[in-house]
């Protein structure tokens, strides 16, 4: 069976990688010239060079895709752009609603309602304002008692207070004692 | 007056970064064969090779302002896909190199694929060959592969793969010396 396919031939070593260069036409001037020279006198070289011309540009061969692939592609890569933009800007359509006309729209109908809302509230306006003190819990009446209590206890701000409170009753007590005792003496 | 489609690309771009981003479109329309070849290249697969060059158009547009204009539009842009099709392979574990034979599924590929006609001499890359050559790609490391792809199959000059890969020149003769050579070693056996 013959095969179709021919593969490549190997080169001379040092001049390979110049060869593989000398096909995509990367050479310098001189390598170019010096490739050359190297090619008329080299078979090996020549065939690999000649491999490389037939059966790289089959590699690179690109699929051709149709005129209505490329249109498709377009339009979805333009709808995915304006998607991608509508992610980006998402808060945009949180506001989107407040258009223009929309503004005093909305002061209209705040200013109706705040009118109906005194018109029908007239004279029951005081409700809002004085709260009736039975109308107050028995917990929070007992609760403020509570704290009327605490404010006396103002008077006693710190422990020295108390200490020197203490000491001066406890003194008093003792001159109070001592008089007692005087007194019962001298009768 | 100038036709949009006559515009540069670095015009094109000032345009875009200025806030006039319909002209992004002209270069959607300019680059997107370009880009789904790269990626069909990485991927051999239609539907992903879609997906992924549009995704890099996305981002490409998500990313304008942050073009500085020290690259051409078009070397951003394919390290773009490239980047995209690399991560997609990552992802996946390996690509998937998908033979033409078994692309004969979809109807409008078979009819393409009916439509190639080879002259006997021509026939090198064809069937077995051809799929030897796509698994040899596959097995390539990435950057060789990348070079090779580049340079073989969407015909930048090596001055510009090297900008896409962020290396050298020098460093992309190399990877493609070596790409070379692996697909003469694996097209050997075919003599």
């Amino acid at each position: 069976m013959t095969n179709r396919m021919q593969g490549l031939e190997s080169a001379c070593k040092e001049y390979e990688e110049d060869l593989v260069l000398h096909y995509y036409g990367e050479n310098s001037e001189d390598d170019r010239r010096r490739i050359a020279q190297h090619l008329s006198a080299c078979e090996r070289c020549r065939v690999f060079v000649d491999d490389l011309r037939r059966v790289l540009p089959q590699m690179a061969k690109a699929e051709e895709m149709p005129q209505s692939f490329w249109d498709s592609y377009y339009r979805e890569t333009v709808a995915k752009l304006a998607e991608q933009e509508e992610r980006k800007y998402w808060w945009r359509s949180w506001l989107t609603p407040v258009r223009g006309w929309m503004v005093p729209a909305f002061g209209t109908l705040a200013g109706t309602v705040l009118v109906v809302g005194l018109l029908f509230g007239k004279g029951n306006l005081g409700s809002f304002v004085e709260r009736p003190s039975r109308n107050i819990p028995q917990e929070i009446t007992a609760d403020s008692n509570q704290l009327e209590f605490f404010s006396t206890m103002d008077l006693l701000e710190s422990l020295d207070k108390l200490e020197q409170q203490d000491g001066t009753q406890s003194e008093l007590q003792k001159t109070h004692s001592s008089r007692v005792t005087l007194y019962k003496g001298i009768a | 007056m100038i036709e949009p489609q006559n515009i540069g690309d670095e015009e094109l771009v000032a345009l875009c970064q200025q806030g006039q981003k319909d002209y992004f479109e002209i270069l959607i329309r300019r680059y997107m064969e370009k880009a789904f070849h790269i990626a069909f290249n990485f991927t051999r697969d239609t539907e992903t090779a879609k997906d992924l060059s549009q995704d890099a158009f996305l981002r490409a547009f998500a990313n304008i302002k942050h073009f500085d204009g020290r690259s051409s539009f078009y070397t951003w842009f394919y390290r773009i896909v490239v980047n995209l099709c690399l991560d997609h392979a990552r992802r996946r574990g390996r690509v998937s190199w998908q033979s033409l034979d078994d692309m004969g599924d979809e109807p409008g590929v078979q009819q393409q694929l009916a439509d190639v006609t080879f002259a006997p001499d021509q026939e090198a890359m064809a069937g077995e060959a051809k799929r030897k050559a796509d698994a040899t790609l596959e097995a390539m490391p990435k950057k060789q592969r990348t070079a090779f792809l580049l340079r073989n199959h969407q015909g930048l000059p090596i001055a510009d793969v090297a900008r896409v890969m962020k290396t050298t020149e020098g460093t992309v003769r190399v990877y493609l010396h070596r790409a070379v050579a692996a697909l003469r070693q694996s097209l050997v056996e075919f003599v």
